[in-house]
């Protein structure tokens, strides 16, 4: 039938411009080359105009502009800049509320998938979305008035006085907590609060994906329900779970309202979890609009550039894991 | 009464009449007279100012009112900062710019004709919040016990951002605060600062600089604060981060920190003189820098001299393009506004009642003057 069609087609040339009028594939899949060209070129306007417009800062300090340093200087009435402190607290605080948000959000959505009684299940996910629905400047409030005094103070002094004893490690955790709560570890916890429902929602989206026979499968092997979670459900979803955990990484690294408002926007913290901080986007929402000198701006929109290309370096860490672990999945599986 | 009434009629006989601002842009409106011009149509006069948020709540209220009193024209004040405003007036995006702080050479270079004139000035105070020992509790029915003021000279201000004066119980603020000898505690001061560029920082760092040589870190919008203070977003982020840090010290500006009823400190200042900051402390300062004005018509009018002044002070300025201005209607209708807003009871009323202080007169004499030279197309545009 098909070829007999297309036989016709070839041969009657007003079958042939009738279809070119009335087909759309042809416009339909230009428009669509168009969009993601724009996006492409997007990308490629934004990342030059950081680098064109941050040429002075650029020239100025070269890569001791990022190097790790114990003194570091921002100085705008005499033109020094340093972006590590920014660097290292944007860094330590997405890893933080990672390390932290990572086992809440695939708990909770490990519960809504397979634990949750069904009449629970339609009210806790909405909250949970809701959650991600609330404006960054309210976290932001509510973590200084609220969050930051009652909360993290009472933790950040706890973590001073027994993490804060370990040898090495407890140089992340030096205090004392500034006695209103304002520290990297403050912004951490927000941002985990932040990225939860994230990673949940995502992670809840995999687990309902698995095929019911992967779980019956491990049932009929005489598997409970934690182990079919933990050694069938878990590595299955691995690929979708990696993925859940960069979308949220992405927001926690590019977050800048709520993390000004409580990270204390001090350069001069050391390394503990425990000081007052800096991030990167904070220091641009800072002192973007009022920035004292030209080397000032110049300075800020490198700060910029980094972050561009280290969301830029993540999500292209990601796809390359994301492959990986996609290509070994079905050989573990089996074994 | 009656002049509303012409306006009313004139606007009425302009219906219709689609005169647009560009056409009678070409001759400049103060040739005709004040007085014989014919009224534009209600809102035919857009005017789009940008700049520094510390004056934005009396701005506003300004803008508004003036709407009832030259219908004509629209007066649109954006508050996006004091920078963000100098940047918009070099590249002429904005018809004037509002700042608190002073341009640079590279701007005077940039825009020749650029002037600064100043609208208002205001006090920055530093708010603390000590949590005082050993108070005795008053007995039952009776008031709590009512600690004096703080007060804090000069150098003990310096040391204390400076990180030299760690403790307030620290002898220096002691000998200052004999009423509060026995309260103040031993432990630690945590210093907070404004964590975004603002004129209330230049305006406070620019005093410390002046109070004394130990302060390194200068004057500017946003300085390497030295010591490991807090910063915190906005004159909110600063009282916010001082009333939940027991022992902390921040500065805000007066009028905040009435609004907010936050406790102030006195301040001795360079004539020896404890000051509480008020309307009156900060005419002071600006009275006795009166003459003190450059060519551009910016003065630095901290650490004052004299008996009544409060030390931390700042003007906050209009800046507009002396000579270039293409729109003379458009001109014209910004000068006027401004005029008004200097010489109009109820428009200075409001900005005493929001916590500004308005110029004294001898200081606005020199403003009107200025605003005077201003010329569109050589000829001046406001006529006396």
């Amino acid at each position: 039938m098909l070829k007999q069609l297309k036989s016709l087609s070839e041969k009657d040339w007003r079958v042939r411009i009738q279809r070119a009028l009335h087909h759309g594939d042809r416009p339909w899949q230009g428009l669509l080359i168009l969009f993601s060209g724009v996006v492409i070129v997007l990308m490629l306007v934004i990342g030059g105009m950081l680098w064109v417009k941050s040429s002075g800062s650029r020239n100025a300090f070269g890569l001791s502009f990022l190097a790790p340093t114990a003194n570091p200087n921002w100085d705008p009435v005499n033109n020094l800049f340093q972006a590590w402190p920014f660097l290292y607290g944007t860094l330590v605080t997405s890893l933080f509320a990672i390390l932290f948000a990572l086992p809440i959000g695939i708990g909770i959505a490990i519960f809504l998938a397979e634990l949750c009684p069904p009449w629970l299940r339609t009210p806790l996910t909405w909250l949970v979305e809701l959650l991600a629905a609330i404006p960054s400047v309210v976290y932001g409030l509510w973590g200084i008035f609220v969050f930051l005094p009652k909360v993290v103070a009472p933790i950040g002094n706890f973590l001073a006085d027994t993490l804060g004893r370990v040898p090495l490690a407890g140089a992340l955790f030096t205090g004392p907590i500034p006695a209103s709560g304002a520290s990297r570890l403050a912004a951490s916890l927000i941002l985990t609060i932040m990225i939860v429902p994230t990673i949940a929602a995502v992670s809840r989206d995999v687990f309902l994906a698995i095929p019911p026979s992967q779980r019956e499968a491990a049932k009929a092997l005489g598997a409970t329900e934690w182990e079919t979670i933990w050694q069938v459900l878990i590595p299955y979803g691995r690929s979708g779970l990696l993925g859940a955990i960069i979308l949220g990484l992405g927001r926690a690294l590019g977050e800048t309202m709520a993390v000004t408002m409580v990270i204390g926007n001090s350069i001069q913290g050391g390394i503990s979890l425990l000081s007052a901080g800096y991030s990167m986007a904070s220091i641009i929402a800072n002192e973007f609009a009022e920035s004292v000198s030209q080397l000032h701006t110049d300075a800020l929109i490198e700060i910029g550039l980094v972050l561009f290309v280290i969301t830029l370096l993540l999500n292209i860490l990601a796809r390359f894991l994301i492959w990986r672990v996609a290509r070994q999945a079905p050989q573990e599986a089996r074994s | 009464m009656s002049r509303k009434m012409i306006i009313v009629t004139s606007i009425l006989l302009a219906t219709g009449i689609i005169l647009s601002a560009c056409g009678s842009a070409v001759t400049p409106q103060s040739q005709t007279g004040a007085g014989a011009s014919t009224p534009l149509p209600a809102g035919s006069v857009q005017v789009t100012g940008a700049g520094a948020t510390f004056p934005l709540p009396v701005y506003s209220q300004w803008t508004y009112a003036y709407q009832y009193v030259d219908p004509s024209v629209v007066i649109n004040y954006n508050g996006v900062g004091s920078g963000a405003g100098k940047t918009a007036i070099l590249n002429n995006t904005v018809d004037f710019a509002g700042s608190d702080s002073l341009l640079n050479a590279d701007q005077y270079t940039q825009g020749v004709d650029l002037q600064m004139y100043p609208m208002l000035a205001g006090a920055v105070v530093p708010v603390y919040n000590i949590a005082f020992q050993a108070v005795p509790t008053p007995a039952a029915g009776a008031a709590a016990v009512s600690l004096p003021k703080l007060i804090l000279d000069r150098q003990s201000l310096v040391d204390i951002y400076d990180g030299k004066v760690t403790k307030w119980n620290d002898p220096e603020i002691v000998s200052l605060n004999p009423g509060l000898a026995n309260f103040l505690p031993g432990t630690a001061i945590t210093t907070v600062h404004r964590s975004d560029g603002s004129g209330t920082t230049e305006i406070f760092t620019k005093a410390l600089t002046s109070f004394s040589p130990d302060w390194t870190a200068g004057g500017a919008q946003s300085v390497q604060w030295p010591g490991n203070g807090l910063g915190g977003k906005g004159n909110a982020g600063v009282a916010a981060a001082v009333i939940n840090t027991p022992n902390s010290i921040g500065y805000v500006e007066l009028a905040y920190a009435i609004s907010n009823s936050m406790t102030y400190a006195q301040m001795v200042n360079k004539a020896g003189k404890t000051i509480t900051a008020n309307g009156a402390s900060v005419e002071a300062a600006m009275t006795e820098f009166a003459n003190s004005f450059t060519p551009q018509l910016t003065a630095t009018i901290v650490d004052g001299t004299s008996d009544g002044a409060w030390p931390i002070t700042g003007y906050t300025y209009i800046i507009l393009h002396t000579s270039t201005m293409i729109d003379c209607v458009k001109a014209q209708k910004i000068l006027e506004f401004l005029k008004w807003a200097q010489t109009d009871a109820g428009a200075q009323t409001a900005a005493t009642n929001l916590g500004y202080s308005v110029l004294p007169d001898v200081v606005r004499t020199n403003v009107l003057a200025k605003l005077a030279q201003v010329t569109c197309n050589g000829q001046p545009v406001l006529m006396p």
